[in-house]
């Protein structure tokens, strides 16, 4: 694996949007430059109304934007396409489908054949840990399991950069970090491409390599936290006791604080 | 082990059945009560067989309307002689006809204008219009435009069942969640994929709230039309019968639009409805 070879590259992003009452400019993003090189996991947290989201939907091509540049694997971003694959906030997976089906619907978009497409959902399934639940539907879920259909889903249509909007926002806290040791694991599996918005400190520490914090509005890039934890590592039952993440979140929450702080001032 | 299971599954099968008998006794005191009024109203003469025949007649109208049938062959090749079982058939294929055209095509343009601003904006002021007027209104218009016969009856029907499933598709497809849309174009989704894969399965439960008021509707105003401008039918039917003073023909004509509605419901809508939405779990269930 080449470690330098950037994935996704973001420059000078700027994005502004006319308020829907008073039609002055808003200026959420303001001189977004990063880049996400391959097999990387880098998350982004920031008071709310920082623009993190703003970002994630620009990057997934469902905002247009004007200013800068945005590409993946060299290729400019415009419009949503299955480069890019994104987790969402609220449980996305269609409640019509079964988990396999569900699972299996970017690849059914592609055309692929059905005896392949049925051998990599079963590789999700099994991956994720939806073994038996194959043919259940989203509604006989809990709500962690959707989360993880969600993700398999993603995962299955094989994207160069897999974006994650606050994924496990909507968990209880048992399943959140069950959750979130999960992908720790699938990442350290995949050698997945992945960003991940979160406005939980502890979670944007535990799973990235590196961590972006964000100003608030505008949003802009603060400063770059790098998280030297090996995944092999990283289970929260050590976490507590581990220097470097203890380091690591200290520094990530009195950044975020600072932003925070400013925002209540204004 | 084995017959742990086959005990626990038929034991929960015998709760479900009591259930379904429940809900089918709960379901049929109303019209077990209809049939004792109707019953002691010939036994003690409340008022006369002129206003309401007794049940025996209406069932000695189907012999009298079917007399000169020539056997089952003849009700299906719509022989002629006879005349109930003409009338039921002309009736339902009218229903059929219009339902196959009517249904898909008032599914397909409240797809577009739920999905379409343009779209809706163009669409949506006619459908009011269309829809603010009954839909017997447009009997006497399209007696002069049709004649009276079937395509005059058929107009009727499609306009009402059309407005109908357009307004249900239409608010079906705008009730979506935006993130499903997204999630399939994010996918490298089509518009027509997003259009099969989320606005056609996430308006379900509008569009069979829909098939329901539009069949129901529908119904209503074939009989109408068919009393008024039709030649055949079961509208057709009672309105003669009622012209020669054949109460009991009417009666019979009356229950038998509603056994067939409520056969409609349950064995094509009902079914409908288990598939899919509520599979889905998209539909509110009573526990």
């Amino acid at each position: 694996m080449n470690a330098m070879t950037a994935k996704l590259v973001v420059e000078g992003l700027c994005h502004h949007y006319p308020d829907e009452y008073t039609g002055e400019s808003v200026h959420a993003l303001e001189d977004i430059n990063l880049e996400l090189y391959e097999g990387e996991l880098v998350s982004v947290v920031g008071p709310s109304g920082c623009g993190k989201s703003t970002l994630l939907n620009i990057l997934a091509g469902l905002l247009p934007y004007k200013v800068g540049k945005a590409s993946v694997d060299g290729k400019v971003i415009e419009g949503p396409g299955p480069d890019r694959g994104v987790v969402f906030q609220e449980h996305a997976i269609l409640p019509w489908r079964t988990v396999s089906r569900n699972i299996g619907h970017g690849l059914e978009i592609r055309g692929l054949p059905k005896e392949e497409i049925s051998r990599r959902v079963q590789e999700y399934v099994d991956l994720v840990g939806l073994s038996g639940f194959e043919d259940k539907y989203p509604h006989e879920l809990s709500g962690g399991m959707k989360q993880r259909c969600a993700v398999a889903r993603t995962l299955c249509a094989d994207p160069i950069v897999m974006l994650m909007d606050e994924p496990f926002a909507a968990v209880d806290a048992q399943t959140r970090i069950t959750l979130q040791e999960e992908l720790n694991r699938i990442a350290l599996a995949t050698k997945k491409t992945i960003l991940f918005i979160t406005h939980s400190v502890d979670e944007a520490a535990f799973l990235a390599d590196r961590c972006l914090v964000f100003s608030a509005r505008p949003g802009r890039l603060k400063q770059i936290v790098t998280v030297d934890i090996p995944r092999e590592k990283r289970i929260w039952e050590n976490m507590n006791a581990d220097a470097e993440f203890i380091r690591c979140r200290d520094e990530i929450l009195r950044l975020v604080r600072e932003e925070v702080s400013v925002a209540i001032e204004e | 082990m084995t017959t742990a299971v086959t005990a626990l599954s038929t034991s929960i099968q015998r709760r479900i059945g009591r259930q379904k008998l429940r809900k089918f006794i709960l379901g049929a005191i109303p019209f077990v009560f209809l049939l004792v009024i109707w019953q002691m109203n010939t036994a003690f003469e409340w008022l006369p067989p002129v206003f309401i025949p007794p049940m025996g007649d209406v069932f000695g109208a189907i012999i009298t309307l079917q007399e000169d049938c020539i056997g089952l062959i003849g009700a299906i090749t719509m022989h002629n002689s006879c005349s109930m079982t003409n009338n039921i058939f002309s009736s339902m294929g009218r229903v059929i006809l219009a339902a196959v055209i009517g249904l898909p095509l008032g599914i397909a343009f409240g797809i577009i204008a739920g999905m379409n601003r343009t779209a809706s904006k163009f669409l949506e002021p006619i459908g009011v219009f269309a829809n603010s007027i009954s839909g017997i209104a447009w009997i006497p218009l399209a007696i002069v435009w049709f004649g009276v016969g079937w395509l005059t009856t058929l107009f009727i029907m499609l306009n009402t069942i059309f407005w109908l499933m357009f307004f249900n598709s239409m608010l079906g497809v705008r009730g979506i969640a935006k993130v499903y849309e997204q999630s399939v174009l994010t996918m490298g989704g089509s518009r027509m994929d997003v259009i099969r894969h989320v606005y056609l399965p996430g308006a379900m439960p509008s569009i069979i709230t829909g098939m329901r008021m539009s069949m129901g509707f529908g119904w209503r105003a074939l009989i109408a039309a068919e009393m008024v401008g039709g030649d055949s039918g079961l509208g057709f039917m009672i309105f003669t019968a009622s012209e020669e003073f054949k109460i009991e023909e009417v009666f019979l004509g009356v229950i038998i639009i509603s056994i067939i509605f409520m056969a409609t419901d349950r064995y094509f809508l009902a079914p409908l409805e288990k598939w899919t939405i509520e599979r889905w779990g998209l539909v509110w269930k009573p526990t």
